[in-house]
């Protein structure tokens, strides 16, 4: 199985390890990731707010540059994710748009033709690696560790554009963390939005939801939280302290990308994975439930 | 499937609890047929409301196994596919006051209407005589939005009403708002645009559950993105919202990629971002999630990226 990688922009800062422990991840279970030579952010959402049109080339720009590889683009990032399949979609679905684009992008010198879909590493191992072939790669099954699946909004919502599964009830986390033998928690926010996107303009309001995504999963008996986005990560990490300043209950959660819940069960220890990196700390959890070291 | 289970978050006015109730299963039914054979059959004292059962009049929006849906236009069936049980259960729409059982009151939502002007502001082209003709391409602007039937399924959704202490606006007000906003017979788009601006139009969170929820597929997020960027055509540049934007914009022109360490101080200025944000950047710096001294590098390819930032640039001007 061959990539074309879309990191984005956190994966080179505050969020490296996701990048460390995707490449690890990757490379142990076979999947050659290749990272794409001068991709651009994707406009995360904000872009279009200033001008739709450019969010949309540079987006065909990104995708452009994985057919150049003649590879699926790859993301591990919900947001990425979203805004690459927009602009695919909106590509695909319009051609008069999709050439006036390639006019745009003639100028770069480069020319999207629609040949290269765009996937979530969370996708791809249930559809292209197999749910029974990652169980097989399994060495230390993580038995005894509850996990809340917080999806994020950017890899189920819209369904039109994301379509993976159903956006109302979605399995894959449960499946691939079951596959990796922890236990799925249910929680009243599987399914709700981190807020990082409005961190700046409604800071108030998004600490109250971190602190209510960070109480809702505790209180149905997860150990730690783990999610597919980067984003999310970072949200409830980063800002759980000051989301704790607001809220009386004890709101401290450890928050797991998704590839070092998946490199854990691979028998990586937290340090490999870089799981010391994040704010709250999340290795004595696994060490009391999965007796990492 | 022998019978489906109802559980009905009931209220009188005082006192909340659920009650169950049980249909035989029958094959291609709706949310409102259930409703209506419980009511009809099993309590009369169950409230909801509907009216048209068509899909048209928006009076139906009711909340299933915690999602909203219009219920004459959503099967049992998919239900029961979705969640993979024979047990629903149902609560009137989120982030309204309930009067009682399923019924919510929409008195507060449509006074917060009012301040986005809900009506047409006309322009002097037309005449009585005449009236106020519209071509295709013009009607093609608001076809969409006009599809709304305030059946508040988004408002019920909606990420940042539900944290909100009552200043940010529902989607269907910022749906009209700028239904006349775009509107060719409209002669004051600011005067729809501006209240919303001034109600937390940059809160809106991202979740994308309006947009997804919407039994008639507004595009509302495509929209708040408009009227965010009338905003700033309007001057409106110097809020968190719109420098926040223009960060993005400004990065990836210049090197292709998001700048995390300056993202804080183009959005909030230096002497906020030094009062509100040191303890958060000294434990970043010590989790080495930040490094203060690296410096961006523009990536492969970044002429043409700015190619073609000038080439929109350019096609936006003419």
């Amino acid at each position: 199985m061959r990539y074309a990688f879309f990191p984005g922009c956190t994966l080179e800062s505050a969020a490296a390890e996701l990048m460390i422990s995707t490449k690890k991840v990757a490379s142990a279970l076979g999947i050659e990731l290749i990272e794409l030579e001068g991709w651009t952010c994707c406009g995360a959402t904000h872009l279009q707010d200033v001008d739709e049109q450019l969010a949309l080339a540079i987006n065909a720009r990104n995708i452009a540059l994985a057919e150049q590889l003649n590879a699926p683009l790859l993301t591990v990032c919900n947001t990425c994710t979203l805004m690459l399949r927009t602009a695919k979609k909106t590509l695909d679905e319009n051609l008069q748009l999709k050439e006036i684009t390639n006019q745009r992008l003639s100028s770069a010198n480069v020319e999207y033709q629609g040949t290269s879909e765009v996937t979530h590493l969370l996708w791809a191992l249930i559809q292209d690696y197999g749910l029974e072939n990652l169980r097989a790669k399994v060495k230390r099954p993580l038995k005894g560790l509850k996990v809340a699946n917080f999806y994020g909004c950017h890899i189920i919502r819209p369904q039109e554009v994301l379509g993976f599964e159903n956006h109302m009830n979605p399995r894959s986390m449960e499946m691939v963390v079951e596959a990796l033998g922890a236990e799925s928690v249910e929680f009243s926010q599987r399914l709700a939005c981190c807020g990082f996107h409005a961190v700046f303009p409604a800071e108030k309001e998004v600490m109250r939801l971190t602190a209510l995504n960070c109480l809702s999963p505790k209180k149905a008996g997860a150990h730690c939280i783990v999610t597919p986005c980067p984003l999310c990560q970072m949200q409830l990490d980063m800002y759980q302290p000051d989301a704790q300043k607001g809220c009386r209950d004890n709101i401290t959660m450890p928050v797991l990308h998704l590839p070092q819940l998946i490199g854990l069960a691979l028998g990586f220890e937290p340090e490999e994975l870089a799981i010391n990196r994040h704010i709250v700390d999340a290795i004595p959890v696994l060490r009391q439930h999965i007796g990492v070291i | 499937m022998e019978n489906i289970t109802f559980r009905i978050r009931r209220y009188d006015g005082t006192n909340t609890w659920v009650q169950e109730y049980r249909l035989p299963y029958e094959k291609g039914k709706t949310i409102l047929w259930a409703l209506t054979k419980i009511k009809d059959e099993i309590d009369p004292t169950l409230n909801f409301t509907s009216a048209c059962r068509h899909a048209i009049c928006g009076s139906c929006g009711v909340k299933v196994n915690g999602h909203a849906f219009l219920a004459c236009k959503t099967s049992l069936d998919k239900l029961l596919e979705t969640f993979d049980t024979s047990v629903l259960y149902f609560e009137p729409l989120g982030n309204y006051d309930v009067v009682r059982d399923l019924v919510v009151d929409w008195k507060p939502k449509m006074e917060k209407m009012k301040k986005i002007k809900p009506w047409l502001l006309p322009s002097r082209e037309g005449s009585i005589e005449e009236g106020f003709r519209q071509s295709k391409q013009q009607f093609a602007k608001i076809s969409s939005s006009t599809d709304c039937i305030l059946c508040g399924i988004c408002a019920s959704e909606c990420g940042q009403l539900a944290i909100n202490d009552g200043g940010y606006l529902e989607p269907f007000i910022i749906n009209k708002a700028y239904r006349f906003a775009v509107d060719s017979r409209d002669n004051a788009p600011e005067e729809h645009i501006r209240p919303v601006l001034e109600n937390e139009l940059w809160k809106c969170i991202h979740c994308m559950q309006c947009v997804s929820k919407c039994p008639k597929e507004i595009p509302l997020t495509d929209e708040i993105a408009y009227l965010r960027k009338e905003t700033m055509k309007m001057g409106e540049v110097h809020n968190q919202g719109a420098r926040h934007a223009y960060a993005f914009y400004h990065d990836v022109k210049k090197w292709g990629r998001l700048n995390e360490m300056t993202l804080p101080i183009k959005t909030d200025g230096m002497v906020t971002t030094l009062r509100k944000r040191i303890p958060f950047a000294y434990r970043m710096i010590v989790k080495g999630k930040i490094n203060p001294l690296r410096l961006p590098k523009a990536v492969k390819g970044i002429k043409g990226v700015r190619k073609i930032y000038q080439q929109v640039e350019e096609e936006s001007k003419s």
